[in-house]
């Protein structure tokens, strides 16, 4: 790829971190010691069985974290996919073809913007019935504008050109030239938007499972840091509970937004 | 000036149908769910367990939201207590629901004007200094600083925060918004120093949010041709910085800095619950675990009115101040 002299450090580190809790993810069974939903014994401090030790019902904390990558990175995951398959689908049809659909489509992402996010998803975590893909639409539901608008601008900019116009004047067919000629052109935008579109996914599903809206029966990082908030772990000072699943949220959100936010920037 | 009534009179219009619109997908939202919308109001193992033992408890609630009329009707009563503003009473305490929600939302204010203002204040002259010299150490060391910031999710951070000051170094108090007991002035005190831990992360968010923004647009503009000409000419910096770049960086930072109105109820729910703040964000996260979906709901509109407000005044301003929107130069829905 002729890109790669182009990347840089602060990239391939938030590629190197994505990789990392991707293996983490899919190797979840081999590294985990315990079944995260095996209970114990309530509360055991760090020690050799347990290296986080153990959760208010009995739970191994480090199982759990290893499992909860899982669950975090699949929500974002989907999410993010949904999310950029709407806006790029919406946008291609807005930006090329105008007219009728360009207006209804942008009247439509104006009222999606009027919505308030996080109350909006709040709102429908608890109309739905508990779990991933609830908390996946929830997510997608109004975050998909940012992608569309910019996306569109960029479509719109595209099909003014004359390779474009000459092809629409040759008649060839709209969804060959919106597939093989101006997806490719937008293709940087849409990875670098899609990357940024993880790490926003994944900090909302973080409140949301903060807060106690996701799946009880699989636990995300979301979900350990709630029960440990909400069973007083800051107060008794259990560091080996609460700090986990922080640093994870953290670390795995800033490695997709480097990813995206100086990929962009490179090739802007 | 007729083209700027003109563009206020069809924005407004826009803005009322926009409201209409979310006023009637909160109502869908309840009742085109799969499975019978009281399910949804009393929680799927309440519905059955009092399906079984207590059939006029649920033939009672069923009434009571008026479930059992057809559909239009439902939506015509649902509007009209919209338009009257009246909700009900709330279960939590019997009170009427639009009293309870007046109530949490000047709590909130208490927090989000003053993050809304310094917030924007302080974004905006981090954001230019940065943005006007980029690449220069001012920029090298608050770019990456506020970047990591912007990745943080607000709840880790609260957590962090509420660790070290709270529980480790003991200068704030750990949850609520004022001690017991007390009165005038040490009333005052208390409240402060509450909110001390709070205000001081919804700010620093901000301001990172704000910093951000400043600075593409003050480092776009710097490298204008009309500006490359101003500084040809032997304008000296601070003139060409205060006069030329900044009355143009000015506008799409006011834009923003008026939408961000739109969030003043509704953007700091996590950081209220975590601080057990009794705000609006506290009353919706409430309202939704005990299942009082009308509370929930007139959280949700209030917010939803309030984004749509602030962006039809945004759009307002920014009309009234550039010219090129006035005349239609830039015409873009």
């Amino acid at each position: 790829m002729k890109h790669k002299k182009k990347w840089n450090r602060a990239m391939i580190t938030g590629i190197c971190i994505i990789a990392f809790f991707l293996a983490v993810a899919v190797l979840a069974p081999l590294i985990a010691p315990y079944d995260p939903n095996e209970m114990i014994r309530g509360y055991l401090p760090p020690s050799k069985e347990h290296i986080l030790g153990t959760n208010d019902v009995g739970q191994d904390i480090f199982s759990e974290m290893i499992y909860g990558t899982r669950v975090s990175l699949y929500i974002g995951i989907f999410a993010a996919c949904i999310v950029t398959g709407i806006g790029t689908v919406l946008a291609l049809i807005s930006g090329y073809f105008g007219g009728v659909a360009d207006k209804v489509i942008t009247a439509v992402t104006n009222v999606a913007m009027a919505v308030p996010g996080l109350p909006l998803t709040v709102l429908m975590v608890a109309y739905l019935e508990p779990g991933k893909w609830s908390l996946i639409i929830s997510i997608s539901v109004t975050a998909w504008t940012g992608t569309m608008r910019i996306l569109r601008s960029r479509v719109q900019q595209l099909s003014q050109m004359p390779f474009i116009k000459s092809e629409r004047a040759l008649g060839v067919s709209p969804a060959v030239i919106l597939y093989r000629h101006i997806l490719p052109n937008v293709k940087d935008i849409i990875l670098t938007r899609g990357a940024l579109t993880v790490s926003s996914a994944m900090m909302t599903e973080a409140g949301l499972s903060f807060l106690g809206l996701g799946s009880v029966t699989e636990k995300s990082w979301g979900g350990v840091l709630h029960y440990a908030f909400f069973r007083n772990s800051i107060l008794k000072n259990q560091v080996w509970w609460y700090l986990p699943p922080i640093l994870c949220i953290c670390v795995a959100v800033l490695g997709f937004m480097l990813a995206g936010y100086y990929g962009q920037r490179k090739k802007a | 000036m007729s083209m700027l009534c003109r563009h206020i009179l069809r924005r407004t219009a826009i803005a009322v149908l926009t409201v209409y619109l979310i006023i009637t997908i909160s109502f869908i939202l309840v009742h085109v769910m799969p499975g019978d919308p009281v399910i949804h109001l009393v929680g799927q193992e309440e519905y059955y367990y009092l399906l079984d033992n207590d059939p006029v408890y649920l033939e009672r609630q069923i009434e009571r939201y008026g479930l059992n009329e057809s559909l239009p009707v439902q939506y015509i009563k649902y509007l009209k207590s919209i338009a009257t503003l009246d909700f009900g009473t709330a279960y939590a305490n019997q009170k009427p629901v639009t009293e309870n929600v007046l109530k949490a939302s000047g709590w909130t204010l208490m927090l989000s004007v003053p993050t809304w203002l310094l917030g924007g204040l302080m974004g905006a002259v981090l954001g230019v200094l940065a943005g006007w010299k980029p690449g220069k150490r001012f920029d090298k060391i608050m770019t990456p600083f506020f970047l990591v910031i912007n990745t943080i999710p607000a709840n880790c951070l609260s957590l962090i925060f509420l660790m070290f000051f709270s529980y480790r170094l003991k200068l704030f108090p750990i949850n609520g918004m004022v001690s017991a007991g007390t009165e005038g002035i040490g009333r005052l005190f208390s409240i402060l120093t509450h909110m001390c831990l709070p205000l001081f992360i919804l700010i620093l968010f901000r301001t990172a949010g704000d910093f951000m923004l400043m600075k593409s647009a003050v480092s776009q503009i710097r490298e204008e041709e009309y500006v490359l000409t101003a500084r040809s000419k032997g304008i000296p910096g601070k003139h060409l910085l205060f006069i030329h770049v900044m009355k143009n960086a000015m506008v799409p930072y006011l834009t923003s800095f008026l939408m961000q109105m739109g969030s003043l109820l509704s953007g700091s729910m996590i950081v209220e619950v975590i601080f057990g703040w009794k705000g609006m964000g506290m009353l919706m996260y409430n309202a939704v675990q005990n299942r009082d979906f009308p509370t929930a709901q007139l959280c949700f509109l209030i917010s939803a009115v309030c984004v749509v407000a602030s962006s039809l005044l945004s759009d307002i301003v920014n009309a009234a101040i550039d010219p090129r929107i006035r005349t239609g130069d830039v015409y873009e829905t």
